[in-house]
Order: structure tokens, then sequence, then C-alpha cells
């Protein structure tokens, strides 16, 4: 990764190496990444089992985001990047004072409203029906022929919110590029050259990774198959 | 004089056009509103099926009832398409004007569908569990075979 030598006001200043991303972290943001156009190509051309698949793993990252987002690394954290509109306007008016690793305060946000756009259309996607209910999510059973039918329209009409909030992201981090900040690499790497008068970021033991993994496995599982442990 | 000729063939036409849609028993808009609601009822049944297998415990007796409709229903089917019931009614529907212009395809597919829910109803009613599956298997290809050509796709 290559950062400006001169960034504004930072031009003294030696960089050093910080793991601002985990592993984890980075892995279920590719993953997603990966299976969101896997999903809408896999609907679009009748592989609906296929398209189960790609949700249930979703289901699995999803979930194991919002368990990360609590007991993970600092930098994975809710409470580290959720900050109310007095912070975000300052963000936008440049006057948000230290500079800080991780998400910025208008980035959280946007987080925020990708996780929620995605869990909704997954939420959805569990209770959909095709027309000859030949084709239907995990959790359909419990709804109507009517109902799941009203809820495969919403679930076509997520996916173009989602779509509008994953160029919104991807347009932020053009605009980033453009004023010479790589937010890509250090999503791929882990690693961004940071002024070393920033505090690292406290990186999640592996046993918590092992609880986060394990209770969003065994969370999709039940949801996978009907809310049911039984196969 | 010539007006009262040209009146009666007026008339003689539209009482002719007027028995043409006694005969088929509906408007084309009741025609095509009436056809939504059969396919639904075929929908809800296979729903039915498919959430009957699902619960681990599977009624026997709530699934004859769907297949028993569905067999119905498909044998029905091909009359749910009167000449005055396609786009031109204004009735907001999937089903694709190709259905009225390629006849002898729509046709074929209908056929399919009646042997595939015949034996799915025949399978059901005979309590032959074994062979229950790839029944449901073929009805449920035959719905989809022929919703791919004749039936416009959920709009994204």
């Amino acid at each position: 990764m290559i950062l400006p030598k001169s960034g504004a006001g930072e031009a003294e200043t030696p960089l050093r190496p910080v793991r601002v991303w985990d592993l984890p972290t980075r892995l279920v943001h590719w993953l997603i990444a990966a299976l969101i156009p896997f999903s809408w190509w896999s609907a679009t051309n009748d592989h609906l089992s296929w398209h189960r698949l790609s949700g249930y793993v979703m289901l699995g990252l999803l979930g194991f985001r919002l368990i990360w987002g609590v007991i993970g690394s600092s930098t994975a954290r809710f409470s580290d990047f959720v900050a109310g509109p007095p912070t975000v306007i300052a963000y936008l008016r440049g006057r948000s004072g230290a500079r800080r690793i991780g998400h910025n305060p208008l980035g959280g946000w946007s987080v925020i409203a990708l996780l929620t756009a995605l869990a909704l259309q997954i939420g959805l996607g569990l209770f959909a029906v095709d027309e000859d209910a030949i084709e239907a999510g995990p959790l359909s059973k419990f709804v109507s022929f009517d109902t799941g039918r009203a809820i495969t329209h919403w679930h076509h009409q997520i996916f173009w919110v989602l779509v509008a909030l994953i160029t919104v992201h991807l347009v932020a981090i053009l605009v980033y590029a453009l004023r010479r900040k790589n937010l890509i690499g250090p999503m791929i790497t882990g690693v961004a050259r940071l002024s070393p008068s920033l505090t690292a970021p406290a990186l999640a033991s592996r046993t918590r990774l092992i609880i986060a993994a394990a209770v969003a496995a065994g969370l999709t599982w039940f949801v996978a198959h009907g809310l049911s442990f039984k196969p | 004089m010539r007006k009262t000729i040209l009146n009666s063939i007026i008339a003689i036409s539209l009482g002719l056009s007027a028995s043409a849609a006694l005969a088929s028993g509906l408007s084309g808009v009741d025609a095509a509103k009436d056809r939504q609601v059969h396919f639904k009822e075929m929908g809800k049944a296979m729903k039915t099926i498919f959430d009957q297998l699902k619960s681990g415990a599977p009624d026997q007796s709530v699934i004859k009832v769907q297949t028993a409709l569905i067999a119905d229903h498909a044998k029905a089917l091909p009359s749910w398409f009167p000449a005055d019931s396609g786009p031109s009614t204004g009735v907001k529907m999937q089903a694709l004007p190709v259905v009225w212009t390629d006849k002898a395809k729509f046709a074929a597919k209908a056929h399919d569908l009646q042997i595939a829910a015949a034996n799915l109803n025949a399978v059901a009613q005979a309590g032959k569990t074994a062979d229950f599956m790839p029944a449901l298997k073929a009805t449920g290809d035959a719905c989809k075979s022929c919703h791919e050509t004749f039936r416009q796709k959920d709009p994204d």
C-alpha cells in the first residue's frame, strides 16, 4: 500500500504500519461483497438452490458481524464507530478534532445502513415464496402463500436499495482515493500506515472469534432448517 | 332503407359477438381475473403440500385435497385463456401474448401439466409414498417449464 509521503498537515510525521482491520472483519466484508452479486446472479438465472445457500452463508456472516460488533476488535465494534449527529456534522465540516483509527463518523453510519439493508434483505428472503411455491425460504412455512408472494416482491425491491447503498459506498471510496487516501488496501491487508500518535486498535482474542463464529453458525443452522435443530 | 339494413347488420353482429362471449361464459376481463385466482389457488395448494412435507409429520388427508385441486385445475387450465382475455383486457397480468400466438406450444405445455398432475393425484390418493416426491417434482417442473415461456418473470 502506498500512502502519500506528504499528507496534508502530516508532512513531517513518520508513519508506522498499524493493523486497522482484523482478519474476521475483512473476511466478512469480502465474502459479502462477493456473495451479493452471486445471489443476484443465481436468482436471475433460476439457480435457487445456490441462491438459498448464498443467503445462508450471508446470514451466518451477518450474524457473526453483529456479534463481532459487540465483542470483536475495537475497530469492529459499534460502540467505536456509531456517533451521534453532532459528531457527524463536525466531521463533515472538517472540525472533527483528532484523527482516529477505524471508521470515521460518516463511514460508521454507512456501515449501519449497509448492514441494516442486508439484514432486511436476508430476513425477507427467509420468508419468500416463488409463484409455484416450489422455491421458498426456510421460514416460508410460517406465512401464507399471498404473504410469501408479497414478501418476495419486497425482497426484489430491497435489492435495489442495497445496490444504491453499495453505490454510495463505492463512490465514497473513490472520493477518498481522489483525496489520496487509500481505503481498499487496508481492507485487503488489514494494515494502514498511520501517525504514531494514534492508539493502535485492540485486537480481539481467538477465543472470542471462536465463540462468535460458533454462535453465528448455530443460529444460521437453526434458521436454515426452519427454526429447528433437526437436519 | 340502407340505414335499416346497416343497423340490422350491426345489431346482428353485436348479437353474435355477445353470444360468443356468452359461449365462453365470461368476458375477457373476468376470464383473466378468474384465471389469476385459479393460478393462485394452485400455488397455495403447492405451498400447502410443501409445508406439510416440511412439518416432518405430513397429513395425508390434507395433501390429497391439494393434489386433487391441482389435477382438477390442470384439467381446466386451457379453458382459462379465451382469445379475448389477453393483455388487451387491460388487466394487470404476467401471462405473455405468446400464450395466444403460439397456441400449439401452450397446449402442449398444458397437456404436460395435466399428465403430471393427474399422476401426482393418483399417487397421493393411492398412498404410494415412495412415488410421491418424484411425482411432485414432475408437477413442479411442468409449472416451471410453462412459466419460462408463457409467464413474465416477476419484475425486479
